[in-house]
């Protein structure tokens, strides 16, 4: 079965096309069918939330958009390009140039202080080291933490963790950013500021955003919800 | 470079891990380093002899002494250019940490067999002449500050040569040596007249050895066997040998020294890589997440071992140099403990030479590879959606 997006503006060109898409999970002898046949269709500059119960397949869904999973069949294309052929070379470069991650728990690294962190993605370009810290300083004054660029991930709170996080995850100027729950580990205030945030990449910079939630308010901030039970989009 | 912060604030982290780790490394790099330049040493004064020299010796031990009328009788074999007695005289200067080799020696036939013993010719006429008198190496000299003119009192240990009271010695001359004609020469020695120990014992002494210069280096092995088969049905049968051979004998009373002192430090080493390996494997699997996380990122997994492999390299870097610094200072220092200092005193340049430093930090970057391969593998291999999955 399977679910196509239609939200009206079939006019802009797709930003990620999933086509009938499987993924099986081998666990010891058994076959696990995370996903089942599923087609996805997302404009440039769209805010997609991704809702359903655990065990769907959103995450699922998530990985295989980034590129940092597989699928057992069918195929995933992101901008102009079909992720299936690509070996593990090839997707990790395009991933550092087309996406940006955000993760439910921030996943900064506790070693490197907040400019640091927003750095890391840069230090697989060419710039030199002052213009990584530019861009990695203007990142953090978008997200409004560049007095904070010092202060290690335990001297911040989750919110400013989350944010630091997602200037890190824009800081290379992708296509598309995939959120993994972004909001779930933080206080209702906090979880507005980002929401806001996330909101502001989408109106003002035309990212394109595939948002995993369970938090319908959260959800309600994208233009298009999809719902997935079992492995297949039911809109 | 751009990516050192990253390997560096690791290891700061856990900068208690990284700190034992980096000790434990410079120990094994230490032991190396110092049990390699002490194998080094002796393996050099083993092969430094002269191939034209025999030296013989009483044939069941070197502690039993030979009758004096032997050297007239080894110097009519044929073959034998040139003879001298030579022995150990045992002495110790003031106290046994001072001690040094020295030999009772006869001075004009000494020095004419050996060219390597080169001393100024008013000094050498000088000892020729004084039947008290005695030559001392520049290292020794430099080593207690003696000089020439100074009265030197040595009392042997060896129960012949105990006549009741030190003997004494006038320092009538200081030898040097061409050090690139004669690399290894002992210049912590000291020779004296064979004729002054032998008139103060009462001339109850025989020879303790001899040291017989051949024609031809090519007949070593005829002549040292026609030696032996002269005095073969006497009451004192003879062992000649090269004097490279009759060195490695005494080293050979101490068994296998090399393949004792490698055995020690293969197996320092090879503890030193499991601990290594231990602690980068801990490194790694705390930090699968973050491993996952730098692959989301665009990091490939070739990027994230050699991170990880730098991290253990730099590991055996610091190891490494920690280790050749505490070698360098204990090899000055042991040069200063009895008999082993001795040993030590033969190679030239003593110290730490360049090449066993090379080849200890080659031996701690190797750990720090070894230790850090089989993590970074795994780094390598790791699945992103996997690692967060445990998060």
């Amino acid at each position: 079965m399977s679910a196509v997006t239609n939200i009206g503006v079939a006019a802009r060109a797709s930003a990620v096309r999933v086509q009938n898409v499987r993924k099986v999970y081998q666990r010891d002898s058994q076959s696990l069918t995370v996903l089942d046949g599923l087609n996805l269709d997302v404009p440039t500059g769209e805010f997609v939330a991704l809702m359903g119960p655990s065990g769907s397949g959103k995450t699922t869904l998530l990985n295989l958009i980034a590129g940092i999973d597989r699928p057992t069949s069918g195929r995933v294309v992101v901008g102009d390009t079909d992720l299936t052929p690509l070996s593990e070379g090839e997707l990790a470069k395009w991933r550092s140039r087309n996406i940006g991650f955000i993760f439910q728990f921030y996943n900064l690294i506790p070693v490197l202080n907040a400019i640091e962190n927003v750095e890391l993605p840069l230090l697989l370009t060419n710039l030199s080291s002052k213009e990584r810290r530019q861009r990695a300083m203007t990142a953090l004054r978008i997200v409004g933490l560049e007095d904070r660029y010092k202060h290690y991930p335990r001297q911040l709170s989750g919110g400013q963790e989350q944010r630091v996080a997602i200037a890190r995850a824009v800081v290379t100027d992708p296509s598309v950013l995939v959120a993994d729950e972004p909001t779930g580990d933080l206080d209702a205030r906090s979880a507005e500021e980002v929401l806001d945030l996330m909101q502001t990449f989408n109106k003002e910079f035309g990212k394109t955003i595939l948002m995993v939630t369970h938090d319908p308010r959260a959800a309600e901030r994208a233009h298009v919800q999809h719902h997935l039970e079992k492995g297949v989009l039911r809109d | 470079m751009k990516f050192a912060p990253i390997v560096l604030k690791h290891l700061r982290k856990n900068w208690i891990r990284t700190l034992s780790t980096v000790l434990a490394m410079s120990v094994c790099i230490f032991l190396f380093c110092v049990l390699q330049t002490v194998i080094a040493a002796v393996d050099f004064g083993l092969h430094s002899g002269n191939t034209n020299r025999l030296v013989t010796r009483d044939a069941v031990s070197i502690a039993n002494l030979l009758p004096m009328n032997y050297k007239q009788k080894v110097a009519a074999i044929p073959g034998v250019k040139d003879v001298v007695i030579v022995n150990w005289f045992g002495g110790v200067y003031r106290e046994m940490k001072n001690f040094f080799p020295n030999l009772a020696v006869e001075p004009e036939a000494y020095l004419r067999i050996h060219p390597e013993i080169m001393l100024p010719p008013d000094q050498k006429e000088k000892w020729f002449g004084d039947v008290r008198g005695a030559i001392i190496g520049r290292k020794l000299a430099q080593r207690f500050n003696f000089k020439v003119g100074d009265i030197v009192q040595l009392e042997s240990f060896i129960p012949y040569y105990r006549v009741g009271k030190p003997f004494e010695f006038a320092i009538d001359g200081i030898y040097d040596t061409d050090e690139a004609r004669y690399p290894g020469t002992n210049l912590d020695s000291m020779y004296f007249h064979f004729k002054y120990v032998y008139e103060a014992t009462g001339q109850r002494i025989g020879i303790g050895t001899l040291t017989t210069l051949i024609d031809d280096p090519g007949q070593a092995g005829a002549v040292s066997k026609r030696i032996d088969e002269y005095f073969d049905n006497s009451d004192n049968p003879t062992k000649t040998e090269t004097e490279q051979a009759f060195r490695a004998g005494f080293v050979a009373l101490a068994g296998n020294l090399a393949l004792l002192l490698n055995g020690i430090g293969l197996a320092v080493a090879f503890t030193i890589l499991l601990v290594t390996a231990n602690t980068m494997s801990i490194a790694v699997r705390e930090r699968r997440q973050e491993i996952a996380v730098l692959k989301t990122l665009g990091f490939s997994s070739g990027l994230v071992m050699t991170l990880i492999i730098s991290e253990a390299l730099l590991l055996g870097l610091m190891g490494g140099l920690i280790g050749i610094f505490l070698s360098r200072a204990v090899i000055a220092v042991l040069v200063n403990v009895p008999f082993l200092g001795d040993v030590l005193r033969q190679f030239p340049n003593l110290g730490l030479s360049p090449q066993v430093a090379s080849f200890g930090m080659g031996i701690a970057l190797l750990i720090g590879l070894l230790a850090g391969f089989f993590p970074a593998l795994l780094a390598y291999r790791s699945r992103i959606t996997e690692a967060l999955r445990q998060v």
